[in-house]
């Protein structure tokens, strides 16, 4: 096995030849990269490209192409979602909820919020990180205006049940924003069905370019846009358009088919858990069903991730999430599953997807057999704390 | 993150580790944790006249912890017993190539060192001839 094995699409994935195609069609002389707001015959080449674009992600989405608006990625719409919706809103209270285990987009956005006078409940969630629909809408108040949660966790794949977490949410009237940054292509998106009235996108889970997502926004909802200086995408997320991105963003989305690639992820991230459960003591985090097809978040009790991360050199995998990859501190997210911090940094998480092959699998399986007794027996004697 | 060959070679061929048979003469152990770094480490060093002749370790820690482990028992060996209380990790961390971030991890295996030098001068290592 020579070639560096690339076990971290939750992080980000390779960009598919076909989207690296579409986007050099956008790129240089000759090509269709003007403005795409620019009235001349190349600037509407442009806007067409855009608008194709536009169309392929609202088909995976299930919602009509003019409720997609274009962003710099996921992080960017989760900041317009909420705090977008709270300031267009304001006459309605200062309340929203959302969870102790979403994304740092979410929970720093939350925080920022709060220093600003907005009131922010963290729901609960159960020790395999799934909110109750039900204590939700106990916690929904006459001066709540939104409610955030995210479809997939990043670091552990656990589902929400968006459709019951919306419905209670539109009963009362409460604004619903989910974070979908990692369910296109692994999991159906359905807003045709879905009682969702934000939904942030992002392009570089899905084998797209990274620098480009989107905020899904339902017909009748408003936000307060957080940049100004143009008309573009209706004066709600002014400046130019990145042709080249947007076009690759839809290219990635029309071949993200969940239906088609889902159980195939699925049945490789079961063979990989499969091989590791049989090792001792090692236990999966998370509901162990209600998953996405392509996360896979495991604690080896007894073997420090960072450590177990070096031996498999030659192995890309996350002990923890990216985006707190500079942070020393044990995952937010295991951490508010209950884990202590030893397991915590105990654990790895590995992400499959449209490149990962059996054969893969089989390696790592077979490395981490061989590392995880090695790394305890160079701990041998190590406090209970180190396990438990 | 890039440990540098160092540390690599270190953390993944330490030539140290483990655990003298219970009667080795002139054993003495130490260890220390700290549970917010998620580090442990034991240390044990077999001293005869005044000399440590041997040391081996277990640790529970990252790959700049095992490192230094492995580096600190090296060092040790035919050092005089003195030698526990002056791994010196602030001054030598650099040299390993450890960031001073982990610093607090390298202070730990100071402790356990300090440890055995403490079990030597109360006579509680091995009583054997």
């Amino acid at each position: 096995m020579a070639r560096e094995i690339y076990l971290d699409y939750a992080a980000t994935t390779p960009v598919d030849p076909r989207v690296v195609e579409v986007m050099a069609e956008c790129l240089g002389l000759d090509s269709d990269s003007a403005n795409p707001s620019s009235t001349h015959a190349p600037g509407r080449r442009a806007w067409a490209r855009v608008q194709t674009a536009r169309a392929q992600i609202a088909e995976r989405i299930g919602a009509s192409p003019d409720t997609v608006c274009f962003t710099s990625g996921a992080t960017e719409s989760d900041n317009m979602a909420l705090v977008g919706a709270m300031r267009a809103n304001e006459h309605r209270g200062r309340h929203m909820i959302t969870s102790a285990l979403e994304h740092k987009a979410i929970l720093d956005t939350a925080r920022a919020l709060e220093v600003q006078g907005v009131e922010v409940t963290y729901i609960d969630h159960d020790s395999d990180g799934v909110i109750d629909p039900d204590r939700l809408a106990e916690a929904l108040r006459d001066d709540t205006v939104l409610v955030s949660i995210m479809h997939v966790n990043n670091e552990t794949g656990v589902l929400q049940d968006i459709e019951a977490l919306g419905q209670r949410c539109r009963e009362r009237g409460v604004l619903f924003h989910v974070d979908a940054a990692q369910s296109t292509g692994k999991v159906p998106l359905m807003l045709k069905q879905w009682p969702v009235d934000l939904l942030s996108l992002t392009a570089h889970k899905t084998c797209g370019p990274m620098g480009i997502g989107a905020i899904y926004i339902r017909k009748g909802v408003s936000l307060h846009p957080l940049i100004h200086g143009g008309e573009q995408e209706r004066g709600v997320r002014p400046g130019t358009l990145a042709t080249h991105q947007i076009a690759g963003f839809g290219k990635a989305f029309e071949l993200a088919d969940p239906e088609r690639d889902g159980p195939a992820m699925a049945a490789m991230r079961d063979r990989l858990w499969a091989g590791l459960r049989a090792i001792e003591a090692v236990f999966l985090n998370g509901h162990p069903t209600q998953r996405s097809p392509h996360v896979l978040n495991v604690t080896f009790p007894g073997v420090e991730g960072d450590s177990l991360q070096l031996a498999l050199a030659g192995v890309a995998i996350s002990a923890g999430s990216a985006c707190n990859s500079d942070v020393p501190e044990p995952s937010h997210v295991l951490r508010g599953m209950g884990l202590s911090d030893a397991l915590a940094a105990s654990t790895l998480r590995f992400s499959l997807g449209r490149f990962t092959t059996e054969a893969e699998i089989d390696y790592v399986v077979e490395r981490i057999r061989e590392e995880v007794p090695r790394l305890r027996a160079l701990a041998s004697g190590a406090p209970a704390w180190t396990v438990s | 993150m890039d440990y540098g060959s160092e540390v690599e070679q270190r953390f993944l061929s330490p030539s140290r580790v483990g655990e003298f048979e219970e009667d080795t003469p002139g054993l003495v152990s130490g260890e220390a944790q700290d549970r917010t770094l998620i580090v442990w480490i034991r240390f044990q060093v077999q001293v005869l006249d005044g000399t440590i002749r041997a040391a081996r370790f277990n640790v529970y820690g990252c790959p700049y912890t095992v490192a230094a482990a492995d580096w600190a028992a090296e060092w040790l060996e035919g050092r005089p017993s003195e030698a526990l209380t002056k791994l010196g990790m602030r001054e030598r961390h650099q040299a390993l190539g450890v960031p001073v971030e982990k610093l607090g991890n390298l202070l730990v295996l100071e402790d356990a060192a300090v440890q055995c030098r403490l079990e030597l001068e109360s006579g509680q290592g091995w009583k054997g001839s």
